[in-house]
């Protein structure tokens, strides 16, 4: 008897949690998916039949997609070669800074450079400049360089802004392997650049992957500067061919909508391959309590 | 002794050479590509930049012209009011996504999807579905009502709003990941003995989650504060500024000066915004390189 | 093999100084241990001659050359680090070939070596695995074997056995010993654990506060401590310690401490009414139920199987005293010590230097 009210009463409880979160499940899912589901939506939908209102399109089609790959529109007349730039670009920058910053960590971290301490400090104020701020000195100084327009303009400022917050993300990395093993192979025999090689590169790996792709997707994502830094039709990344359609009243929004999702879908697949390496190495490093 | 020994105890100490050892000079070595970048592209803009603001002038123009104090007063407003219904929701969510469920996990990975894609197709979707004649929105007001619907962004207070749920989107999910990872950091042991001394989940929080949090939660919130500084994405891609520049904030502003061909005044906003970064970075710098 | 030689070594970590002047050598093939509790410099005395912490003052020589410029590399030594510092990414084959790899022996060579050491520490069947695939005792042997590959000078060794749990460092003491007496390698090994040093060491250098206090064989320092330190951190359970006085008559002299008389040999250097520390070590006092001797009441009676440990009060102090075999006796039970003239240490009560 008061093993069964006891149940009933547990079951309640259960019951009533479960609402709880379902309660607040269901908004977070609608406000997460709304503005990409509309994205979709118009992706796959005719011309004129996306602002019917209906939830899905009563004959979904891909002519959109073949419009955009054929470049079938004066919008899109450069899809392919601003596709290309986008990924140009973007392995470019994650190969750089990449480079730098693995560079760097090494030498702040493990080789204990005279100075590392101001370097490390140097990078973090970089990293706490909103880039915003930065992009109108950085577009008058490429302008001084000489380097407007050219797509080295853009990878090197991107270079700039990723490559402080992957300093701090590697050195914070490399700070916690032990230095037991930098003794071990100076006993072995190793010079710097071989425990760089044999030693501290292939211990890092994480921790590389989850830096590389994180400047990758900066660069790729990269919109403020990509339009500052570049103008010619066929050399700007994807990225400011999909603002460019904000010029006009009657922009056509489903190939607008489609293109920005060909864009997206690499960012989000890449992120979601590297979901583990991400997470732990990127978020481990934002903030240190 | 063997062969291999002899080869390396011969080798004279020759490393030494003009007061360094070999692994000083590697160190020096690789960090110059760094330096090198932050002299050519961060020291030289700022210098520069600093030395094109240097006129009075351009102060006395900038604060001559009513869109400055307007912006200046939706930046704050975006900065504080933004930054902090977003943390605050996302200390709350990150208590919803720390419970198992199937379902749960499965949404967090469909929470995360406004981070993990570019903002820009995203935030023109938000556009489009806010368009008065064409947009989503407004064609279900019709379908309901069979009245036109508002003309959302060319209200500058609706605008504003909708450039802050914009940006809100797309940062919520990074900071509920954050403080998920601080509050999975707390041992289960602290709440089970809470359990057992009949503390209730209110208490739970405020006496557990909340003094362990606190810390996070403050460091968060002010690089979040600096980064929404420069959002520059929100606001642009959703109203462009306006209705007549109502909208602008401090990042869009000088990216509007510049367009206008006026860098005396784009560099002059950046300038003027210092005050308001410069302590939020003394903060973050002094918690992160300690 | 080679011996190895340090002449008034010194180390300050900006101004804190932290060894002050530490000579002594050590003789081809000699196995030494460096001993001392924590934070008294036996770490970093080995540090400096591994070449991991370069010497404030001094020099040190390994066979007769001076290393203090040398790197690490150039000294001809191996390190067994107390972490084991195994190379994560690499096989056990490749952890033990990596430093014959970067001077760039012959395969051959490396292989003969490697399967050479592997075969002396067991090691053939794990050749394959990646250190996360080994127990801890496995890592300590492979790190060993790296070492052992070097065929270097000197080995050392810093803490190698406070990673492994109680029963497998007492293996691995007996391992580690054995292997030396195999290779006879000039070996300096420091330890804060004094039975690992009295097991294994053919001498001893007892360390405290950057000094040496004593060097000398295990049973040496075991049966004449220098002074009140060495007497109470070698030993286990550690020497009973009383303060007293000095009393000589008679050509006879005593220590009277707790209102007891204490025996004591004679010492030519000590005089009458001298204030003392009089040290018997547990083993060495004698309890019998009734008889001579100090009284004293029973504590505590810890009985361990081969041996009984017990706890005894005699005026307010507390002494151990440990019994072989077993035995009757109770907590508060009265029982009577004695205790030999010969197995009595006394130490001056200002200097704590043992008289003699």
């Amino acid at each position: 008897m008061s093993a069964g009210l006891r149940k009933s009463r547990i079951t309640w409880k259960m019951v009533s949690t479960e609402a709880k979160l379902l309660l607040i499940g269901i908004p977070v899912f609608l406000w997460t998916i709304i503005p990409i589901y509309h994205m979709v939506l118009f992706s796959i939908s005719p011309r004129n039949a996306a602002t019917s209102g209906r939830l899905w399109p009563k004959e979904p089609t891909l002519s959109n997609f073949s419009f955009v790959f054929q470049q079938k529109h004066f919008y899109l007349d450069h899809f392919w070669a601003q596709l290309g730039n986008s990924l140009v670009i973007a392995l470019s920058v994650g190969a750089l800074t990449l480079a730098v910053s693995t560079a760097a960590a090494f030498a702040i971290s493990r080789l204990k450079v005279r100075g590392g301490r101001t370097v490390m400090n140097m990078a973090l104020f970089t990293y706490f400049i909103p880039a915003a701020f930065l992009a109108v000195p950085m577009y008058k100084t490429m302008g001084n360089y000489g380097l407007l327009n050219s797509q080295w303009s853009l990878i090197l400022a991107m270079v700039t802004i990723a490559s402080p917050y992957c300093i701090w993300v590697l050195k914070q990395a490399s700070d916690k392997l032990p230095w037991e093993l930098d003794e071990a192979a100076r006993m072995d025999g190793a010079t710097a650049m071989q425990l760089f090689r044999l030693v501290y590169l292939p211990l890092m790996v994480p921790s590389l992957v989850a830096v590389g792709t994180y400047a990758l997707l900066l660069a790729w994502n990269e919109y403020l500067y990509a339009f500052l830094l570049l103008s010619k039709d066929s050399s700007v990344t994807l990225a400011v061919a999909l603002g460019n359609f904000l010029a006009a009243d009657d922009s056509p929004w489903e190939l607008l909508m489609t293109t920005g999702l060909i864009y997206a879908l690499p960012p989000a697949a890449i992120y979601y391959a590297f979901k583990r390496y991400m997470v732990s190495g990127l978020t481990a490093g934002a903030v240190k309590s | 002794m063997s062969a291999v020994a002899i080869q390396a105890g011969d080798t004279p100490a020759a490393r030494k050479s003009g007061g360094m050892t070999s692994w000083e000079k590697w160190g020096l070595i690789l960090v110059i590509p760094y330096l090198l970048i932050f002299v050519v592209f961060v020291i030289y803009p700022v210098g520069y930049g600093l030395w094109l603001a240097r006129h009075p002038e351009s102060y006395t123009k900038l604060f001559a012209d009513p869109i400055f104090f307007r912006t200046l007063v939706n930046t704050l407003i975006f900065v504080v009011v933004a930054v902090n219904v977003k943390m605050v929701v996302a200390l709350f969510l990150s208590g919803f996504f720390l419970h198992t469920r199937w379902w749960i996990k499965a949404l967090s990975l469909v929470f995360i999807l406004p981070w993990a894609v570019p903002s820009i197709p995203t935030i023109l979707s938000m556009r489009f579905m806010l368009n008065p004649e064409w947009g989503v929105i407004n064609s279900a007001i019709f379908k309901l009502t069979g009245m036109d619907g508002p003309n959302w962004l060319n209200d500058p207070t609706l605008a504003l709003s909708f450039s802050m749920l914009a940006h809100i989107w797309k940062s919520l999910p990074f900071w509920t990941l954050i403080l998920l990872a601080g509050r999975m950091a707390i041992p289960g042991e602290q709440y089970e003995a809470a359990s057992v001394d009949g503390a209730s989940n209110w208490q739970k929080f405020c006496f557990i989650t909340w003094p362990s949090m606190r810390s996070l939660f403050l460091t968060s919130t002010i690089l979040s504060m600096i980064w929404t500084l420069g959002d520059f994405n929100s606001v642009y891609l959703l109203t462009g500024g306006g209705p007549a520049d109502l909208t602008h904030v401090l990042a869009t502003l000088g990216i509007r000066y510049l367009r206008l061909d006026q860098v005396d005044l784009s560099l002059a906003s950046i300038v003027v915004a210092l005050p308001l970064i410069l302590p939020l970075v003394y903060f973050m710098m002094k918690r992160l390189s300690k | 093999m080679a011996s190895v030689s340090f002449k008034n070594i010194e180390k300050s970590f900006g101004a804190t100084k932290i060894i002050h002047g530490i000579s002594f050598d050590i003789s081809d093939g000699e196995f030494v241990v460096l001993v001392g509790p924590s934070g008294c410099g036996k770490s970093t005395l080995l540090r400096m001659l591994a070449g991991l912490e370069p010497i404030s003052g001094g020099v040190i020589t390994i066979d007769d050359k001076v290393i203090n410029d040398l790197d690490s590399k150039d000294r001809d030594i191996a390190m067994v680090f107390q972490s084991y510092a195994l190379y994560p990414h690499m096989t056990v084959r490749d952890n033990m070939a990596f430093s014959l790899k970067l001077r760039k022996a012959d395969a051959e060579l490396t292989n003969t070596r490697v399967a050479n050491a592997a075969r002396i520490l067991n090691l053939d069947p794990l050749l394959d695995r990646f250190p996360r695939e080994l127990s801890g005792g496995q890592r300590q042997r492979v790190a060993m074997g790296r070492a052992i590959v070097r065929d270097p000078k000197v080995f050392l060794f810093d803490e190698p056995l406070s990673n492994l749990d109680a029963k497998l460092r007492v293996a691995m003491r007996a391992e580690i010993k054995a292997l030396h007496q195999r290779l006879k390698t000039t070996t300096v090994y420091v330890t804060h654990d004094q039975i690992e040093a009295m097991t294994m060491a053919d001498r001893i250098v007892v360390m405290h506060d950057g000094i040496v206090e004593q060097i000398g064989t295990p049973l040496e320092l075991f049966d004449h401590p220098g002074n009140l330190f060495v007497a109470q951190f070698i030993g286990s359970p550690s020497m009973n310690v009383l303060k007293g006085t000095l009393r000589q008559a008679d050509g006879r002299e005593w220590v009277e401490a707790l209102g007891q008389q204490w025996p004591s040999l004679t010492h030519a250097q000590a005089r009458d009414g001298q204030s003392v520390h009089y040290g018997v070590r547990p083993t060495d006092i004698t309890v019998s139920a009734s008889g001579n001797g100090i009284p004293a009441k029973v504590i505590v009676v810890e009985p361990t199987g081969a041996e009984t440990e017990l706890l005894l009060e005699v005026g307010g102090a507390q002494l151990v005293v440990v019994m072989h075999g077993r035995t009757a006796v109770q907590p508060d039970d009265v029982v009577h010590l004695e205790i030999t003239a010969e197995k009595s240490h006394v130490f001056d009560g200002t200097t704590e230097k043992r008289l003699d």
